[in-house]
Formats: structure tokens, C-alpha cells, sequence
């Protein structure tokens, strides 16, 4: 496992390039940092121990010690809208506020498909992921990436409009022709109330499907099986499937992640409407403000990430990721999308094999 | 002794036929989909999987009874040799179908024992196919199976019959899931146990009696839980400041354990509670080994 300086790296903010982002982090930021320290005066010794890397630079500028991403340090993971672009640069960003990266040759782009970084558009929306031996050098694109998951509500052709949870909007995605085929052999039942989780690309207000992100589990949403037990204390570490959503209304830099077990008290949205209470992966409650570390098993990079989220559909999914070797069933983890990437996940990849740790 | 080996693969067989048909049917009237169970039926387009299933666990069943009703002089011959060379033919296409499975969907169990069979097919799993196809081939052309005589004959086929079960199980990654099933208590970070409850067990107890009159709310203005923890978050006012009273309550249903401390509304920073009365009595009753105060600061 990747610690120290380059996992500390991935966990960078990026204040500046998407507006109204900074504020955005703040308020759950505080909440959070409320309760860690509500939780550090009744247990000092216990949060003290979970307090780590105590030399780390984050830790001054971090109120609540925990180690979460400082605002003052480069970003790893950006998005923003493509202003213009030249075979050796890049400038992201809107008209009052932009950023200049450089591209070099072995920068890998994506837009449906692998291209060359000068084909990228005026206007398309770009998430890169920057080296971290120079913050001013990207690694990687992906260009007007989308992604919907959830549970097929209407179809009418290729066209399929899907139920993201109670508090999110439906989409639609249209399936392209080229890609029918290979989206129909991982998501055989294309048919209402069976889950769907595609990635595309954005193309006036709906998503184009491009590639399947997993493969279809077997049974309707409404007929979720019933998860393996558990016996014993729960691990402190859990493995599985680690997969990204798209921000829509949050912030696309906002660090955190979604987590399919919150405490069925806390209020959930989702568990209001009335939906499934329960997921596939059998994991410990716990609550908006929690802490965890997840681990990417792929590239050895982890982060502290707080839990910003319930996540109403992953937990409804039973699959595994197999980006490298096979993850146990279950997702345990619904990142966004700036902490995907930011953890060296492939977007395009759909997850990857990540372990998180919880209290420790 | 070879002849013991082969008239011991039948039982043997047969159960594991109707176990595994057992475990898909009640699988399938748990999940009311028979296709749920998945395995090598994945490797077919989606219409296809029910009707597969249905006829993959119609032959176990039926291949299951066939084996123990010619296992004797009933239909002895050419039948009995035919139910055992179908038998040895569904493990050989079974184990073929594994390893198709295994390069095509390594996240799909072999769904050989219903919910049982979620971990992918790994080596073990083709190993006990292949295992079950050699055994039910080895029994063709055997006689009639008499009752063992009592003494040695039962010795030596109950011996074969525990060995052959010990290497089934250790290959046999669906065992371990059993075993969790018998035992099983739900952890617990895994328990779900409402707040009100939790409340109702803080009111009720020593160290919220011994705070109650800093506390200015009767209710809490955060309450969010943890692992096997939930935290509830009282304003109090100490002396002339605004402060929070912030409990951990234990998550089990009665007498929990409660760790309590006090910190300063605005800062967040942790307060000393006020001095505890001078004689021991006292201080034992203030601070009881159950119920732990932790003094802040």
C-alpha cells in the first residue's frame, strides 16, 4: 500500500477550478469536523490513535486533525470546460478564471474512445488527473465522461430513461447503435425494474452509452438476494468493488464518498422514499461525517475521505470488480468523481478493487 | 476393495444431486426467479437462462432418484448403466461449463448449490466436478449394490464413505458458508437499534441522571452513529458559558456502556467537569466502574 507523500497527494482539493467549489466543501466540512471533535473529547485516546501521520502538512491546516485534503495544495484531480487547446497545452476553465496545463505526448485522452488531446473541442467539459511529480503536467482525459446508474424505468428502443434514487433526477441514455451489442452482452435484460450502469458521453442533456460498467446483476432491483452473513466482529477493513458517480449538483472537486450502509436513523432520503433499506454488501453502520480510508488495490494509492453520502443504487448491486484480480461481491464504495480519479481510478474502467478501513 | 469404492460413489452422488436441486429450488422460491442462481447459465443470452435452469435442475433431480432407485436389482442393466453414464456426462459437461465460465465471468459462483455457490469458480470447485464425473463414470457396469453385512463389509464402506465426504468437503468452497449460517449472531456494527431506543437506554441511566442539570434540551441537536456507537449531542450551560454535552452510547439493547464528556459550545474545546465530592463513597458512586466518565481536558 502506497502512504506518505503520494497517498497524501491524491487527497489535493482543487479550490479553484470550479466556481462556488470551496464554499460548497465547507459546510459539510464543518459538520464533519464538529462531530470528529465531539467524538475526540468523549474518546481522546481512541481518536488520538486514529489521528495519523502527525507530521503530515495537512494537519494544520486540517481543524478536526483527521487528515482530510488541504485547500492550499495543488490539485490532482480537475474538471472544467476546455477553452482552448494546442498540442502542447491545455487551458481549462470559463472566461473570468482559467487554468493552464501542460500536455505532453504520452497524455492519453478520452471521449468515447481513446484520441489525441489536440482533437479535444472548445467547450467540452474535462476531468484530468495531473502527474504527481508536476502539478502543472496532466496525466490523463476524460472529455464530457457521464455515467448513469440505476434501475431501468422506461425503455423505448435504445433509448432508456433511469431511476437514479429519490434525490436525484431521471436520466436518459441513449444507447448508440455501434455500442448496443456490447452493452447487450453484459446488461442482457434491458427491460423496467432491472439496474443498468453505463458510461458515456454527455451530448445535449442526455448521455450517449458507450460502455458497460459492470455486468447486469441477474435480478430485478425489487428482488435484491439476500446478502452473505456475517459472523463475528466486522473487519475493520473490507474489500470490494469501488465505483464513481457523476457530482450533478454537488461541486465535481468535492472529496468524498458515498457509503451503501448509513444508519437506517440518520434520515436518508432514499430509506424516506420508502426504497430498499437494506443493500448486498453486509457492512457496519455508520453515519454522514464517518470517516474512512479507502484504498485503491490497483495502484496502491489510498486517502481519507469522509462519507458525504448514502448511496441508494450501489448498494443494490452485487457485482464485482475485476480491474485487477476479483473483488469480493458488493460495492462498497460510491466516490466522487473527483476522488476517483484523484485515487488512480480509470473512469472509463467503471471501478476499481479498493479496500476501505474504518476507525482506524 | 475397488468394488467398495464403486458402490459408494452411488449414495454418495445421489445426495449431492438432490442437495444441489434442493438448494436451487429453494433458492428459486426465495428470489421467485429460477435464472437468479446464475452459474454456467450466464454464459447463455438472458431468455435462454430459465428454461436451462429449470431443465439443468429437472436431470439432477431426476438423475438424483434414478441412481438410488437402480442402485439395486430394480431396473438393473442397461438402465441403470444409462442414469449412470448421464450422471457421468452432466459432471463432465458441468466441469467444461466451469471453466468456460471461470475465462468468460470470473465474478460468477458456480451456482451449484444455490445462494451457497457465490464465491467465483476457482480451482477447487473444478477440481470436485471433475472428481464427481469420475466417480459417477467409475460406477457403470457395476452390479447391483446388496446391503453391506454387519461388521467389517459396514466398517470398511462407512471408512470409504467418511473419507470420500472429508475430500468433497475440502473441496468444496460452499462449506465454509455453511458453517457461518449455523452459527451465525449478528455483529454488532451490523445491528440495527432505533435512536428512540437508544435515548430511552441514555435516560434511564446513571451518568445522564448525574449531568441532567446541565443539560438544557430535552433533546439532542446531533445524534449520528458509529460502528457499535451512537453519539447524542445535548446543549448544557456550565456556570455562565454555553456548552455540549456530547454522549457515547453502546449499541446493545439494555444497560449499555456511556462515555460522556463536555466541550465549550463555540471553541468545541473539551471542559473540565466540576470537582467530584470528597469522600470515597462519593467518588465510587460518581464514578461507577460500569459506567465510565472520562473528565475532558
Amino acid at each position: 500500500m502506497a502512504a506518505g507523500p503520494l497517498a497524501r497527494g491524491c487527497c489535493d482539493r482543487c479550490p479553484r477550478a470550479v466556481a462556488g467549489a470551496a464554499a460548497a466543501v465547507t459546510a459539510p466540512g464543518a459538520a464533519v469536523a464538529r462531530r470528529r471533535l465531539m467524538k475526540a473529547a468523549v474518546f481522546p485516546a481512541r481518536v488520538g490513535q486514529e489521528m495519523p501521520e502527525p507530521g503530515s502538512a495537512r494537519g494544520n491546516a486540517d481543524p478536526s486533525g483527521i487528515g482530510f485534503a488541504d485547500a492550499g495544495q495543488l490539485p490532482r484531480a480537475i474538471s472544467g470546460t476546455v477553452i482552448d487547446v494546442s498540442p502542447q497545452v491545455l487551458v481549462l476553465g470559463d472566461d473570468a478564471d482559467t487554468q493552464r496545463f501542460t500536455l505532453t505526448p504520452d497524455v492519453t485522452t478520452w471521449r468515447g474512445g481513446r484520441l489525441d488531446p489536440a482533437a479535444l473541442r472548445p467547450g467540452d467539459h474535462a476531468v484530468l488527473r495531473l502527474r504527481t511529480s508536476s502539478r502543472h503536467t496532466i496525466d490523463r482525459i476524460w472529455a464530457n465522461i457521464g455515467r448513469v446508474t440505476g434501475v431501468i424505468t422506461e425503455r423505448s428502443g435504445g433509448t432508456l430513461v433511469v431511476d437514479e434514487g429519490a434525490t436525484r433526477r431521471p436520466r436518459v441514455v441513449s444507447i448508440q447503435p455501434r455500442a448496443f451489442g456490447r452493452i447487450q452482452v453484459r446488461f442482457p435484460t434491458l427491460e423496467p425494474g432491472y439496474l443498468i450502469d453505463i458510461i458515456g458521453v454527455h451530448r445535449d442533456g442526455e448521455l450517449d452509452g458507450m460502455i458497460p460498467a459492470t455486468s447486469q446483476p441477474a435480478y430485478p432491483a425489487s428482488r435484491l438476494p439476500h446478502p452473505p452473513l456475517v459472523s463475528g466482529h466486522v473487519p475493520d477493513a473490507i474489500r470490494g468493488s469501488a465505483t464513481w458517480h457523476e457530482p450533478l449538483e454537488e461541486p465535481s472537486s468535492v472529496l468524498g464518498v458515498c457509503y451503501p450502509a448509513l444508519d437506517p436513523d440518520t434520515g436518508c432520503a432514499e430509506d424516506a422514499a420508502g426504497r430498499h433499506s437494506h443493500g448486498y454488501a453486509r457492512m457496519p453502520y455508520l453515519a454522514i461525517g464517518s470517516v474512512l480510508r479507502v484504498t485503491n488495490e490497483c495502484t496502491g494509492l489510498d486517502c481519507t475521505l469522509p462519507v458525504t453520502g448514502c448511496a441508494p443504487v450501489a448498494k443494490l448491486f452485487n457485482d464485482r470488480c475485476v480491474t485487477c484480480g476479483t473483488s469480493p461481491r458488493g460495492r462498497i464504495a460510491d466516490l466522487t468523481l473527483a476522488s476517483f480519479v484523484a485515487l488512480g481510478g480509470e473512469l472509463e474502467g467503471g471501478c476499481f478493487n479498493a479496500t476501505i478501513t474504518i476507525g482506524e | 476393495m475397488l468394488t467398495a469404492v464403486r458402490e459408494v460413489q452411488i449414495p454418495l452422488i445421489a445426495a449431492l444431486m438432490l442437495g444441489a436441486c434442493s438448494a436451487k429450488l429453494l433458492r428459486a422460491l426465495r428470489t421467485w426467479s429460477v435464472d437468479a442462481g446464475l452459474g454456467p447459465t450466464a454464459l447463455f443470452p438472458m431468455r435462454m437462462r430459465r428454461p436451462l435452469a429449470m431443465v439443468f435442475c429437472a436431470i439432477e433431480c431426476g438423475l438424483g432418484i434414478g441412481l438410488i432407485l437402480t442402485a439395486g436389482r430394480f431396473g438393473s442393466g442397461p438402465p441403470a448403466n444409462c442414469i449412470r453414464l448421464g450422471a457421468g456426462l452432466m459432471f463432465l459437461v458441468a466441469t467444461s461449463a466451469l471453466i468456460e465460465l471461470r475465462a468468460v465471468r470470473p465474478d460468477v459462483g458456480c451456482g451449484c448449490f444455490g445462494d451457497f455457490s457465490t464465491a467465483p469458480v476457482s480451482g477447487r470447485t473444478l477440481a470436485r466436478a471433475a472428481l464427481l464425473a469420475a466417480a459417477a463414470l467409475s460406477t457403470i457396469g457395476l452390479p447391483p449394490v446388496a446391503a453391506p453385512k454387519p461388521g467389517t463389509d459396514t466398517i470398511r464402506l462407512l471408512i470409504l464413505m467418511v473419507t470420500e465426504l472429508v475430500v468433497l468437503a475440502a473441496l468444496s468452497p460452499e462449506l465454509g458458508e455453511g458453517l457461518i449460517r449455523l452459527g451465525y449472531s449478528e455483529p454488532c456494527e451490523l445491528r440495527a437499534l432505533p435512536t428512540e431506543r437508544t435515548l430511552a437506554a441514555l435516560h434511564r441511566s446513571k451518568q445522564w441522571r448525574r449531568h441532567a442539570g446541565l443539560i438544557t434540551a430535552d433533546a439532542p441537536t446531533d445524534v449520528w452513529r458509529e460502528l457499535c456507537w451512537r453519539y447524542a449531542v445535548f446543549p448544557a450551560r456550565y456556570g455562565d458559558r454555553d456548552t455540549e454535552v456530547a454522549f457515547a452510547i453502546f449499541l446493545k439493547p439494555r444497560r449499555p456502556t456511556i462515555h460522556v464528556a463536555m466541550v465549550d459550545a463555540l471553541t468545541g474545546e473539551p471542559i473540565t467537569w466540576p470537582a467530584p465530592p470528597s469522600t470515597p463513597a462519593d467518588a465510587r458512586d460518581r464514578y461507577g466502574s460500569r459506567q465510565t466518565q472520562h473528565v475532558a481536558g
